[in-house]
C-alpha cells in the first residue's frame, strides 16, 4: 500500500515523475479500465478512452490540488472522458448518447469479449435505458462495489441523492428484467 | 378455533397449516431478493493488462514528442489584432465621452426661435413677464422692424379720435 500524497508529491518533481507514473497507472489501470468499460461497454473504445484518462492524468497532476482524493479525481477524468467520447461518437452517428448506448448494448451479441449469457445480456440493454446518473451509480456500487462516500466524492452528489438513485436503479432493472 | 366439518372429505399433508406460514415467507423474501446477475461477462484480450502499462507510457511518449509547433506562429497575429480593436474601442469611446461645453453665446438666434417654435415651453404670458425684464427694454427690442417715429404718429393721426384731447405740445409727441 503506498502513501497517496507522496505519491502525488513524486508524481509533480521531475525527477521522480517517470516512476511514479509507473506505480500510478499499474494501481489504478483495472480498476480505471472496468469503470470506463461499464459505461462504453465495448473493449476497443475502453482502452482508447483510458489511455486519453492516463494521458490527461499525466498532463494535468500539476493542477491537482489534493481538494479531493487522487483517485476520485482520476475517475472523475475517467468519468468525463468516457461521457465524452460517448457523445462525439453518437454526434458521428447522427444519434444521442442515450440510443447509441441502447445501440451498443443490444449489439453485445456480437462482440468477441463479451461472454454473457441471455440474462446477462438482458441487464446490459436494462441498465441502458437508464439515465445517465442512475446508470454511473448502479455500475460503480453493484458492479464496481465502491462505497457510497467514494461515489459522491467522484461524481460530486450527496450519500443520500445516491442511495435513491441506486435504489430507483435497480427497481427499474428489476423491473425490466421481469417484463422483458 | 373450532374445526369444522364442512371438508371432512378433503384431506391435507400433516403439519400443512403449521409450516404453511413459514413456508410463504420464505417464498416471499425469495421473490423479493434482487435476481440481479453479478458475475462480469465483459472479457478482455489475453495479457491486457500486463501491457497496458508500457503501451500508455509509449503513448505518452509519443504525445509529448509528435506535439504539434506550427510552422508560422498565429499567436502574434492574434494579440495584433486584439491590440488593435482594444485601441479602436478606447478612440470610440473616448470620443464618445468627450463633452463640447456650448456657451448660450454659440446658439444662434435662429436656433432658439426654432427651438421654441418645435417645443411647447408652457410657459404663461405672466411667467414670461416676470423673466423678462420689460422696463429696460425698448419697443424696437421685441419688434423685428424698427419703426419710425414718424410712422407711429401717422398711426395714430388716422386712428385715434381723442388724441386731441391729449393736448400735447409737438415736442412732446
Amino acid at each position: 500500500m503506498f502513501n497517496e500524497d507522496n505519491l502525488v508529491q513524486q508524481l509533480k518533481t521531475k525527477e521522480t515523475q517517470a516512476k511514479a507514473f509507473e506505480v500510478l497507472i499499474n494501481t489504478y489501470k483495472e480498476r480505471l479500465y472496468w469503470h470506463v468499460r461499464r459505461i462504453v461497454l465495448n473493449h476497443n473504445d475502453a482502452d482508447d478512452v483510458l489511455q486519453n484518462t492516463f494521458i490527461k492524468i499525466y498532463r494535468n497532476i500539476d493542477k491537482f490540488k489534493g481538494d479531493s482524493k487522487l483517485y476520485s479525481w482520476m475517475y472523475r477524468i475517467a468519468t468525463n472522458e468516457s461521457l465524452t467520447f460517448l457523445k462525439v461518437k453518437s454526434k458521428k452517428l447522427g444519434i444521442n448518447s442515450e440510443e447509441l448506448q441502447i445501440k451498443i448494448a443490444h449489439n453485445l451479441q456480437a462482440d468477441i469479449y463479451f461472454e454473457g449469457d441471455e440474462i446477462q445480456l438482458k441487464l446490459q440493454k436494462a441498465i441502458a435505458t437508464l439515465p445517465e446518473k442512475q446508470k454511473l451509480v448502479f455500475n460503480m456500487k453493484y458492479f464496481n462495489e465502491m462505497k457510497y462516500e467514494e461515489i459522491s466524492e467522484v461524481l460530486e452528489t450527496s450519500v443520500g441523492a445516491l442511495k435513491a438513485s441506486y435504489h430507483i436503479a435497480a427497481k427499474k432493472i428489476e423491473t425490466y428484467l421481469k417484463t422483458n | 378455533m373450532k374445526k369444522t366439518s364442512k371438508h371432512k372429505d378433503f384431506k391435507v399433508p400433516k403439519d400443512y397449516f403449521n409450516s404453511f406460514t413459514s413456508k410463504l415467507f420464505n417464498k416471499i423474501a425469495e421473490e423479493e431478493t434482487i435476481s440481479i446477475p453479478k458475475n462480469n461477462s465483459f472479457k478482455t484480450p489475453e495479457d491486457y493488462f500486463t501491457n497496458l502499462d508500457s503501451s500508455i507510457l509509449k503513448k505518452i511518449a509519443d504525445v509529448e514528442k509528435t506535439k504539434v509547433i506550427p510552422l508560422k506562429s498565429y499567436k502574434k497575429y492574434y494579440y495584433a489584432a486584439i491590440g488593435i480593436a482594444a485601441c479602436v474601442l478606447l478612440l470610440v469611446k473616448f470620443n464618445l465621452n468627450k463633452s463640447t461645453t456650448i456657451t448660450f453665446d454659440a446658439v444662434t438666434n435662429s436656433e432658439i426661435e426654432t427651438y421654441f417654435d418645435i417645443n411647447d415651453v408652457g410657459l404663461t404670458s405672466y411667467e414670461i413677464a416676470e423673466v423678462i425684464p420689460v422696463h429696460e427694454l425698448d419697443m424696437n427690442d421685441i419688434l423685428s422692424k424698427n419703426l419710425k417715429e414718424e410712422n407711429i404718429l401717422d398711426y395714430l393721426d388716422n386712428n385715434m379720435e381723442d388724441y386731441e384731447e391729449l393736448n400735447l405740445q409737438y415736442n412732446e409727441y
